[in-house]
């Protein structure tokens, strides 16, 4: 890295010059607020309860799966096509689009996982106000009020949502360039042009020659509004030194939605913000729009990295959730009829019973593209999430080694650096699973290239990696160095694969490389080439081991506008401004099938990508960019990984240590700890950073951080099981724990601490110098076991627990049961045959129930049903493991070591029977003063039949 | 591979009578003699005896499973015949990865785990060998440095002890040039003050109204007239232009010719002015009068002289002065016990990694540089920050070119025994912290060789 600054000193320079305000913090200056957004503005002007838009109920066509149906606004005759779609699962799915655009808006491809499958829909009863039609089987009901327009859907006699309520329903029509102030003499000539065209259009559509007609007897009226209008950005804007030339004009789309009852929304990720979202009223409303930013700050709505336009509402009686399908820069708003009060003023509410019921309204604004949106009507929110989940799919099933840790760094220098950090994890002992190397590995930052110098030998490297049964990560950025020595450049270049500028030319901006070429991940056949490029013959160097991560994918434009593209470059037939939001997505779908293609489709892949959408959880892993060693940058990462969970996105974690600036020893620890009962566990560091390898802070920290690992370690089993889970089902693996106890308010706005899966809650320790912490323990007739000390706490309890620095409060609810391998090892694939404990915690009414999911751990064999999936269960003083697919066949050699058995009492004999009817007395041990009874080496295979029974 | 296993079997087979305990040392087999018993080393907890190594963690301590990775904190001894025995993390044992150089750690795992302890044995007799023929070799290199280093001591001492003489010496010369050349200057001060005193009588004349009267009045008439006006006063600006008929009668009053008395009351003052006309050349006469006068030429030449000389006298006090402080800082540096690091001071190695030259100055400076020609400073001599046990094994230069986010590059020089003087290695393991390996026999310790002996028993 030497003099990294020499040699970067162009980019550098750029990029601070861009970014860089000298001081820790974003510079807000380089991102747009909503004012500096044209149609954010334009649209947030609207006031409610003005809605020009009126259903023609005359149009309305009712099929057996879908209801269409015009609305017309009552300003600029321009008409919209309603389709309003009941979809399988409780889901209400509704598009509005142009009835006769000028040319097609765009639709997003690809998210879906397939076409949503449709119930019938039926008409209750119709008159000249509106039509009612029954949603499926319930008693669910939509009404369709005409004027103005509005859906209202009901279950029973409540409202459970409603659209255009507000009347901010808007759909800025595309539009010829009008007569403006500033366009007089070319628009003369364009309506010349217009008017030849009209005289060949009419005889060919007398539909248009009607709307024209609209249109002209119209514009008397509206010419002069839009002349003002025309002003504010919707031909052309500027921000900073940078023109959006807009050549299609306004297309914004916005609507809003009221939520009778609700108040707590949730989700619509990526921001560095609590997890119960806040109104918005006093402020920018939340951002979706995919940035770098550099340094970004805490508790704001700005854009980040990835964005999920999915949000979930919830009170204690029913969650259900919004899915605004759309890719372009979205801006949502909050606000809600209770934010203002105070608890007292609430309370005064309740009890004179004076309120009016809570509420939430929500509206979204898009750039261009349509409104489709999805309306998940749960109840519960685990109904929501499978929902969703039939939308867009779950998360991958990752192989079990990515979930050990990964050890990162910008960057390890050379494959002597690798080596020795590799023997220092053996010499301290400190499992690890993936060591990561980040953008200097390459040949000038030529991604698929290994620098000829500091890693000259790759495959020696890999192989040595590999002898250690541990994997390596190397970066593989979605900007291409413009250099027609380098190969891939000159193919993406010959295939035309670039995405281009608004002129025509390949879209060039500044990256890592210099000068860097944006491949169109958009096209298929793009992706298609992009994956035969990891295949171990064309990707040089590269053995099965390694895997990829694909950073700087928003994409980020060092010299572009906001750090990204410009809105007006070109994707085939749609402008970057109609896709923006899925470009990341696109790169790890692209990257994640190539990882597949290279083994033949036999090994799973793992890809890590900064930039996301929604359906991104099908493609690997996301991190929450580059975040700050600050304590917190520590508190955040919480709210901001289960905000992803919560629209599916499982696979989450921090750069442990925080990337910017350098941790004290104690943040590192507790950043350590934390991390290990986070989904994605991955260290990772700023090159300017002083070096931080989990040695390096004295024998006493390396002993912690030592321990907190080896705690991640033993949990590998139940993190499995829990990942596996959400493959089927969709529901986040680290979870708020108001998605466990839905009916408890205490619940709703907890976000310093989490569950993972059901059976484990966590509160970790984020706050400097802490001598303790407060965790609320869930649930009336539950009991918690601290799974330490394997202490019991009763439940709906706020719990005062004293911490030192070797403290990580995570309890096990009683009632579970816990799997886990206590023989910790180098890495996780070590463990691999490694025997099985059992932790059975009773809940009070002395039972428990787990399962416990055991494949090859790295093929998609279990497609193919190759696994072990066992329901384990204590009823009565007997242990059972039944098998819960009884279809799939594994053989493993794994055994059962140890149960330990939490708040057990005494038995005179403890016995095991086998499949085969043998019976065998096993020892046991009792730990009065605990209640914990240990049973020595049952030793059956884990995956037999068997009951233990004490007696 | 069958054939190995079956071959380790045997060999097991035949050595169980004297290790029926795997995993443990000899010095440890009487813990594990051979009763009903087994108490766990830590006396926590006794448990029958066939529970030893019955993988299945009895013991807090691990002390029950020496020879499976049943317990988190045991240990597993690897005898290792042939090469050195040592302990690994029990949790090694049957992990597929071969650690035990005679395949103990892997009796039950897919690995395959050849016996490879007489090999790395040779290898590592060979090596500390190869590393006691250099320690030998470094320590007499070492004995020469040291020698060398206290003559070197001695002559730099000699060498400052002569400098401060030259500097005393110097300093009378200096004294004494400094007296002479204040000689020479009051010397040269009195004959211009002599001479401006005999000059001055006559400026004194030249000055007064009749004196400039009789000067102008060329014929000595009484009066002054145009003519005698035009030979002898010109214009301030223009010396060189005649005046003309009219600007002379109009020096006169208008009249033809002036006498002394209206000559004192008008173009005298004009004259005494001095901003608009003047005699012809009347400042010149001074200087001419003093340029040709020998004495002061003389004077002045002489003070001229010993001033040259004087800042000669000055300059080589100044460079003298600078070599002695120079050599004292030098001198003041820490060179070890005795002084065997000396003669670094003044060396410079260097080495290339990749496309950078780093090129370090021992006690002076370490600096980098790049293909491109550009050199950047990695820090300036710190100081001695090895172990309290051997401080002279590592050096720190701090305060090089500062970096991009704040701080300054440093260096840490590690220094280790071998034949030659030379930079081994240069990394940057973080930003702008650089670290060396600088061999050199100087750092070569006894210690090390008693250390190496024990090893090879």
């Amino acid at each position: 890295m030497a003099t990294f600054s020499e040699r970067m000193a162009p980019v550098l320079i750029l990029w601070l010059a861009v970014c860089l305000s000298g001081t820790w913090a974003v510079d807000k200056g380089n991102f747009k607020t909503c004012d500096q957004s044209a149609f954010c503005k334009r649209q947030r002007a609207l006031k409610p309860g003005e809605s020009p838009y009126r259903a023609l109920l005359e149009t309305m066509e009712l099929t057996n799966t879908r209801l269409t149906l015009q609305l017309i606004n009552d300003n600029n005759k321009v008409r919209l096509l309603l389709e309003l779609y009941r979809l399988q699962g409780n889901i209400t799915r509704v598009k509005i689009n142009e009835l006769k655009p000028l040319k097609p808006r765009y639709e997003v491809p690809d998210v879906l996982v397939r076409e949503p499958p449709t119930e019938p829909l039926s008409l209750l009863s119709q008159d000249e106000n509106g039509v009612v039609l029954a949603l499926g089987a319930e008693s669910q009901r939509v009404i369709v009020s005409a004027r103005p327009f509005r859906l209202d859907i009901m279950e029973g006699r409540d409202v459970l949502m409603s659209l255009n309520s507000r009347g901010l329903l808007a759909f800025e029509h595309l539009r010829m360039r009008k007569d403006t102030f500033s366009y007089k003499v070319t628009s003369t000539v364009a309506s010349v042009w217009d008017n030849i065209k009209r005289v060949f259009s009419s005889q060919a559509d007398p539909e248009a020659e009607k709307k024209d007609e609209a249109d002209s007897a119209n514009q008397a009226e509206t010419t002069k509004e839009e002349e003002e209008k025309a002003e504010d950005g919707m031909w052309e804007e500027t921000f900073k030194s940078h023109s959006d030339s807009k050549p299609n004009g306004p297309s914004a789309v916005s609507l809003d939605f009221s939520l009778p009852g609700v108040e707590h929304v949730y989700g619509i990720p990526e921001h560095a913000d609590t997890l119960r979202l806040k109104t918005t009223d006093n402020g920018d409303p939340y951002r979706l729009y995919n940035l770098d930013v550099f340094q970004y700050e805490l508790y704001n709505p700005m854009a980040l990295y990835g964005a999920v336009p999915v949000m979930l509402a919830h009170n204690a009686k029913r969650t259900t959730g919004i899915f605004w399908l759309n890719a372009a820069e979205t801006w949502v708003d909050i606000s809600s009829n209770t934010a203002g009060k105070t608890v007292f003023g609430k309370m005064l509410d309740y009890v004179q019973g004076s309120s009016e019921t809570p509420q939430t309204d929500v509206r979204w604004i898009s750039e261009s593209g349509i409104i489709d949106v999805f309306i998940m009507l749960g109840p519960t929110p685990k109904d929501v999430f499978s929902q969703y989940a039939s939308l867009t799919g779950t998360q991958s099933f990752p192989p079990l080694a990515s979930l050990g840790y990964h050890q990162c760094r910008w960057n390890y220098n050379d494959q002597e650096d690798v080596q020795a950090v590799d023997a220092g994890f053996d010499e301290h002992d400190i499992p690890y699973d993936f060591i990561w190397l980040d953008i200097e590995h390459t040949d000038g930052k030529r991604y698929f290239t290994w620098d000829p110098h500091k890693f000259a030998t790759p495959k020696e490297m890999l192989q040595g990696i590999m002898d250690k049964k541990r994997k390596m990560v190397a970066i593989v950025d979605p900007h291409i160095k413009v250099d027609s020595n380098y190969k891939i450049h000159n193919e993406i270049r010959s295939r035309g694969f670039y995405i281009k500028n608004k002129d025509g030319g390949d879209y060039e901006g500044w990256c890592w490389p210099g000068s860097a070429g944006y491949p169109d991940f958009t096209r298929a056949d793009m992706r298609a080439w992009w994956a035969s490029m990891f295949s171990y013959d064309q990707y040089e160097g590269s053995m099965e081991n390694l895997y990829t991560w694909n950073d700087m994918n928003e994409p980020s434009v060092f010299n572009g506008p906001e750090v990204t593209m410009h809105k007006d470059a070109v994707h085939g037939a749609w402008e970057h401004r109609d896709v923006h939001n899925l470009y990341g997505f696109y790169v790890q779908m692209a990257t994640t099938e190539g990882l597949i293609q290279r083994s033949g489709g036999v090994e799973r892949p793992f890809v890590l990508t900064r930039a996301f959408f929604a359906g991104s959880q099908r493609y690997g892993a996301v991190w929450t960019g580059d975040n700050a060693a600050e304590w917190d940058h520590l508190k955040i990462s919480i709210p901001m990984c289960l905000s992803l969970g919560l629209v599916g996105i499982s696979f989450c974690g921090a750069d442990v240590g925080g990337f910017f600036k350098s941790p004290s020893t104690e943040l590192l620890v507790r950043w350590y700890q934390t991390g290990a009962y986070q989904p994605f566990f991955r260290a990772h560091a700023h090159l300017d950073t002083p070096r931080r390898e989990p040695w390096l802070f004295g024998p006493e920290n390396t002993a912690l951080i030592r321990e907190a690992v080896r705690q991640r370690y033993t949990f590998l089993p139940y993190w499995y099981q829990q990942f596996y889970h959400t493959y089927r089902s969709g529901e986040p693996v680290m979870r708020p724990l108001w998605v466990e106890y839905p009916q408890d308010p205490a619940t709703f706005a907890l976000d310093d601490e989490f569950l993972i899966g059901q059976d484990l809650l966590v509160h970790p320790v984020t706050e400097e110098g802490a001598r303790g912490v407060t965790a609320y323990l869930p649930g009336k007739d539950e009991v918690w076991y601290d799974v330490h000390t394997f202490q019991k706490h009763n439940g709906a309890q706020n719990l005062y627990i004293p911490v030192t620095m070797s403290s990580i409060p995570v309890f096990q609810r009683g009632g579970s049961i816990i799997p886990r391998k206590l023989r910790v090892r180098r890495s996780s694939t070590c463990m691999e045959h490694d025997p099985y404990t059992l932790y059975v915690a009773l809940n009070p009414k002395r039972t428990a129930e787990g399962e416990l999911y055991i494949d090859d751990g790295h093929t998609f064999n279990y497609e193919k049903k190759e696994f072990i999936h066992r329901k384990l269960s204590f009823i009565n003083n007997s242990l059972t493991s039944i098998n819960l697919a009884p279809d799939a066949q594994f053989t493993t050699r794994s055994w059962i070591e140890r149960v330990v058995i939490l708040g057990a009492s005494k038995p005179s004999k403890v016995t095991l029977k086998t499949a085969d009817g043998q019976e065998s007395l096993i020892e046991f041990d009792f730990d009065a003063s605990m209640s914990v009874l240990t049973l020595r080496k049952p030793s059956m295979n884990v995956g037999d039949d068997w009951t233990v029974v004490l007696q | 591979m069958r054939f190995y296993i079956i071959i380790a079997a045997i060999f097991w087979c035949g050595s169980v009578d004297s290790r029926k305990v795997r995993g443990i040392s000899s010095s440890y087999k009487r813990f594990y003699r051979e009763r009903k018993s087994f108490l766990c080393i830590d006396g926590s907890k006794i448990i029958p005896f066939e529970q030893v190594n019955d993988d299945y963690c009895d013991c807090e301590d691990g002390s029950d499973e020496p020879g499976t990775s049943a317990c988190p904190r045991g240990r597993f001894y690897c005898t290792n015949l042939g090469f050195r025995p040592h302990y690994i993390p029990s949790s090694r044992v049957n992990d597929g990865i071969c650690d035990c150089c005679d395949a103990s750690d892997e009796y039950n795992s897919h690995a395959h785990c050849q016996n490879t302890c007489w090999n790395l044995g040779q290898r590592e007799r060979a090596y500390v060998e190869g590393q006691m023929r250099t320690l030998d070799e470094g320590l007499r290199l070492k004995q020469q440095l040291i020698e060398e280093g206290v003559l070197l001591w001695r002559e730099k001492q000699a060498q400052l002890r002569e400098l401060q003489q030259v500097a005393e010496d110097l300093q009378i010369k200096l004294e004494e040039h400094r007296r002479r050349k204040h000689e020479a200057d009051q010397l040269k001060e009195q004959t211009l003050k002599e001479l401006q005193a005999g000059d001055s009588g006559l400026r004194h004349q030249n000055n007064t109204v009749t004196g400039i009267f009789q000067l102008l009045d060329s014929n000595k008439d009484g009066s002054i007239t145009v003519d005698e006006v035009k030979a002898k006063v010109v214009l301030v600006h223009d010396e060189e232009r005649v005046l003309s008929e009219n600007e002379a009668l109009g020096l006169l009053g208008g009249g033809h010719q002036m006498d002394v008395t209206k000559f004192q009351h008008t173009l005298w003052g004009v004259l005494t002015r001095g901003d608009s006309v003047k005699i012809k050349d009347a400042h010149g006469a001074q200087g001419t009068l003093v340029g040709e006068d020998p004495y002061l030429m003389a004077a002045d030449r002489a003070a001229e002289w010993m001033a040259t000389k004087l800042k000669k006298v000055e300059e080589a006090y100044e460079t003298v002065n600078m070599e002695i402080s120079d050599l004292q800082k030098k001198l003041a540096i820490d060179y070890g016990t005795d002084w065997e690091f000396l003669f670094l001071n003044g060396q410079c190695y260097k080495l290339k990694v990749y496309e950078y030259t780093y090129t370090l100055c021992p006690f002076n400076q370490v600096t980098q540089k790049n293909t491109a020609g550009t050199e950047v400073s990695l820090g300036v001599w710190g100081m001695w920050a090895g172990t309290p046990k051997n401080l002279y094994n590592q050096m720190i230069y701090e305060s090089g070119e500062p970096c991009w986010q704040g701080g300054s590059r440093s260096t840490t020089v590690t220094l280790t025994c071998g034949t030659e003087t030379a930079l081994r290695s240069a990394k940057e393991p973080s930003k702008c912290q650089y670290i060396m390996d600088f061999q050199t026999p100087v750092a070569c310790q006894p210690v090390l060789k008693q250390r190496g002996i024990h090893s090879e028993l």
